[in-house]
């Protein structure tokens, strides 16, 4: 385990920072298509349990990282050997930076859709990506420093889910428990992709001052995510019908259309605007995450590792072109991610726990 | 006397090499050497007289030489302090240019001594001009070293204020005053910021200008990462809250550090009035900076790209102003920002007498008959001028020019990508702040890193009674101000 020099660590604070920005991301902008579509109304319950799913893999990933107080190429590399370790970490490499494409393309994606349908996807996230480089470039302090302000500056949004509320009827989300625990639970698989991100825990745990103490903030930041998504879907159940909201691709963007200020027309422009804010630290958590866990277990330098990663993410972001690949790659994402935080990270947690006490049964 | 000199030369080879050094000075036409050969102890002085105070010569030297009978009676009795005993030639070469007068005995064995007696020409201490304010002393920095200093710790007259001095430049021989409070100042600073001056290695400082941006932690970055002031009360206080403070020798700025951004925008007329005044002028300035950055590349790209964006009846005024106009928002823009950058540029070179000129012909001239003749729309005309306005407000100047050139980079973003690409020049500028560092202290303190307790003058400038604790930014040694009475004691009405 190498030692992180003090004066890059970062207060044991900003876990609920770093948690929170990368959870909230594009997802939020029109999640609720697919949840209704499993649930109907019931669609908040799935996100509560969803929340409750999200606390337990939090909690469970402290405890793997608590014993090595290490990242996770350190828990593969003495779990598994040094081999099939670094293949697992390279796969979870892999998952990040697919990550960081499903962010920076869906991101653009809502600029085409919303804003300018003729813009250069070449360019522009080049440019997003040169900024990216910059950002990780500073290390995590500065990472975390974009993820501070990309949880409070677009915090106003939070305000314009008071506009529609003259226009809801909460009627719409009774009967409550009309939809089956299945129903309900495949809902909850659906919320996935909006709360992925957290899994770069695993990489920047040992940059946390106090570790430990880092755990409740952690977990205050995933349950913020969780209150937002659930505000959002509450007022969007209540705002739409159930037909409107299983056709509508970004519910809560057009939802913000209903939102009238002296000086703005048309806020989602605004708020599509300063949702690059949000994306922004986004993807510079998982770039950082992923080229640290190359440096790690490469023992290159960090710097052309980024490089690398941006080079590829931007390739792979250009090839895409059409809504349909878009929505693919939002799918195979959600359901990677689904299978890393439902099954290897308690699969993970589980073999640790043996591992660990095989082993103190050996020493004693 | 020539050749006497020249047989004590055989026995002394530094004479001859001192008489060659005399020679290399005479060279410039303001050095004087005067031989004295009657009289009680034939002497030689030397000097150069633009830099020389006479005065001194005449009331201090020479009466006491001309009444000595040995050359060990100067020391004890010439009225100076600091008399240096010359060993070797390039004590000449050194400290007469510095102002000393060189007298020499051709009759003794001694090399002659060394006596200072510099001219100090300095203008007196004048009220503050860029930092002007309207309540609080009237005092400001000159250029002579040793009263800025006098200025400082006529503040803080206690032993623990450490002055020390380095002299810095091959050439210019500046010298600077290192100031802190010791058992205040953290020390890490105090090292951090010695090594740098010490690492310095440049012929001519021309200004304390120059030394805060050679020892700027990023030196590739638009903002000042050191503090610049031209108030001695300031800079005390600075001082009292554990920062560090150089003078520098012929300028009247001090710098201080570490600095955050906030307190870039801030002056220190805000600690002068009522909190609640203070603290709202601080947020109208914020804004203001704010506002002057973004306002012009917000027009560009709205009318650009988002017309959508103008609610209807903002609309139909925008059109009007804009029907006539042939160029694109962001020439258009672009077009006034710079009038506006030229009227100031010349407006700061022209004497004072024809500068006024500058306004009638910029504000009347240009502006109204740009607009008459459909280059420009009046609203934009309203806006860039609103920005100038408001840009004006920033207090330090420094910083000022800062603000000036930014929106510059963010008027070609909204150009290319409407309001996406102003949120992508901001993002830009937020990951370049969050990196910057004064003497190794975070920029953006106490925004990030977030220091709860440092939150007490930023936007809101808290009353004392609440500012016990020194800024946690400046890590001082001792972190109390004031113990903070206790708050607990409530009296009921009448009691």
């Amino acid at each position: 385990m190498t030692r992180i020099p003090e004066r890059l660590k970062v207060s044991p604070f900003f876990a609920f920072y770093l948690v929170q920005a990368i959870q909230i991301g594009v997802g939020i902008l029109g999640f609720q298509r697919l949840l209704t579509k499993a649930a109907g109304n019931d669609a908040w319950i799935s996100i509560l349990f969803a929340g409750i799913g999200v606390h337990v893999i939090i909690w469970m990933t402290y405890k793997i990282l608590d014993k090595q107080e290490g990242d996770i190429t350190d828990v593969h590399k003495i779990l598994f050997g040094k081999w099939i370790g670094a293949a697992l970490s390279l796969l979870l490499i892999m998952y990040l930076s697919l990550l960081s494409i499903t962010i920076l393309r869906t991101y653009i994606e809502v600029v085409q859709v919303w804003i300018f349908p003729g813009i250069r996807i070449s360019l522009f996230s080049a440019s997003i990506l040169i900024i990216v480089f910059y950002v990780v470039n500073g290390g995590l302090r500065t990472v975390t420093g974009m993820a501070v302000l990309g949880v409070i500056l677009p915090a106003y949004l939070l305000f314009s889910l008071f506009y529609p509320l003259k226009y809801s009827f909460f009627e719409n989300l009774l009967p409550i428990f009309d939809h089956s625990i299945l129903e309900i639970l495949q809902s909850t698989k659906q919320v996935t992709l909006s709360i992925l991100g957290f899994e770069t825990l695993l990489f920047y745990y040992p940059f946390l001052k106090e570790a430990r103490k880092s755990q409740k903030w952690a977990h205050l930041g995933s349950a913020s995510t969780i209150f937002v998504y659930l505000a959002v879907m509450v007022v969007s159940t209540a705002y739409f019908s159930e037909e409107q909201l299983m056709r509508n691709i970004w519910a809560t963007l057009t939802m913000l259309k209903i939102v009238e200020l002296p000086f703005v027309e048309r806020v989602e422009y605004v708020a599509i605007s300063s949702w690059l804010f949000v994306i922004l630290p986004n993807i510079c958590l998982a770039i950082w995450a992923a080229s640290r866990g190359l440096k790690r277990i490469l023992n290159k330098k960090q710097r052309p590792m980024v490089v690398l990663l941006l080079i590829f993410v931007c390739v792979v972001s250009c090839t895409l072109r059409t809504r349909e690949q878009v929505d693919m790659l939002n799918n195979y994402t959600a359901q990677i991610g689904f299978f890393l935080i439902y099954g290897y990270i308690p699969f993970l947690f589980l073999f640790s726990t043996v591992y660990y006490r095989i082993k103190g049964r050996k020493s004693t | 006397m020539i050749r006497r000199g020249s047989n004590k030369s055989k026995e002394n080879p530094q004479a001859s090499s001192i008489r060659e050094a005399l020679e290399t000075l005479k060279k410039s036409t303001d050095f004087v050497f005067y031989k004295k050969e009657r009289g009680n102890v034939p002497y030689v002085i030397s000097y150069f007289s633009s830099i020389v105070n006479a005065e001194i010569i005449h009331k201090d030297i020479l009466p006491y030489i001309q009444e000595m009978q040995q050359v060990k009676d100067l020391k004890e009795k010439v009225p100076i302090e600091e008399i240096i005993d010359v060993t070797q030639p390039k004590d000449l070469l050194e400290k007469l240019p510095l102002g000393y007068v060189y007298i020499y005995f051709p009759e003794s064995a001694h090399l002659g001594v060394l006596i200072p007696a510099k001219k100090d020409e300095k203008r007196s201490i004048a009220p503050p001009e860029v930092e002007f304010s309207v309540v609080g002393p009237k005092e400001s920095f000159i250029e002579s070293l040793d009263t800025n200093i006098y200025l400082v710790r006529k503040r803080l007259p206690i032993e623990n204020l450490r002055v020390e001095k380095i002299t810095i430049g091959d050439l210019s021989n500046t010298e600077m005053a290192l100031l802190y409070i010791e058992d205040i100042a953290d020390k890490e600073n105090v090292n951090t910021l010695k090594q740098r001056l010490d690492d310095i290695d440049f012929d001519a400082i021309g200004d304390s200008a120059y030394i805060s941006q050679i020892i700027a932690d990023n030196q590739r970055s638009p903002f000042p990462q050191i503090l610049d002031t031209e108030r001695p009360d300031r800079t005390a206080t600075a001082l009292a809250e554990g920062k560090l403070a150089i003078l520098v020798d012929r300028s009247p700025h001090a710098l201080i550090g570490p600095t955050t951004f906030i307190e870039s925008i801030s002056t220190f007329e805000d600690y002068l009035l009522n909190w609640y005044a203070a603290s709202f002028i601080r947020i109208v300035r914020m804004a203001s900076i704010a506002f002057s950055i973004l306002i012009t590349p917000i027009y560009v790209a709205t009318l650009t790209y988002h017309y959508e964006l103008i609610p209807k009846d903002l609309l139909a005024t925008l059109i009007t102003s804009r029907r006539v106009i042939p160029l694109p928002p962001i020439l258009e823009a672009l077009f006034l920002e710079l009038t506006i950058e030229l009227l100031r540029e010349a407006g700061a070179r022209l004497p004072t007498k024809v500068g006024q000129t500058i306004g009638i012909v910029g504000g009347i001239v240009i502006g109204t008959a740009s607009v008459e003749a459909g280059l420009t729309s009046n609203v934009l005309l309203i806006m860039v001028a609103l920005a100038a306005l408001a840009s004006f407000t920033t207090p330090t100047y420094q910083f000022g020019n800062t603000i000036r050139i930014l929106r510059f980079p963010f008027l070609l973003f909204a150009h290319a990508w409407g309001m996406v690409g102003i949120v992508l020049a901001f993002s830009v500028l937020a990951a370049h702040m969050l990196q910057l560092t004064s003497l190794g202290r975070p920029y953006l303190e106490p925004f990030y890193p977030t220091r709860v307790r440092d939150l007490k003058d930023t936007f809101i400038r808290m009353p004392f009674s609440k500012l016990s604790r020194r800024p946690v930014h400046n890590q001082p040694d001792d972190k109390v101000r004031f113990k903070p009475k206790d708050k607990r004691i409530h009296r009921d009405i009448d009691e």
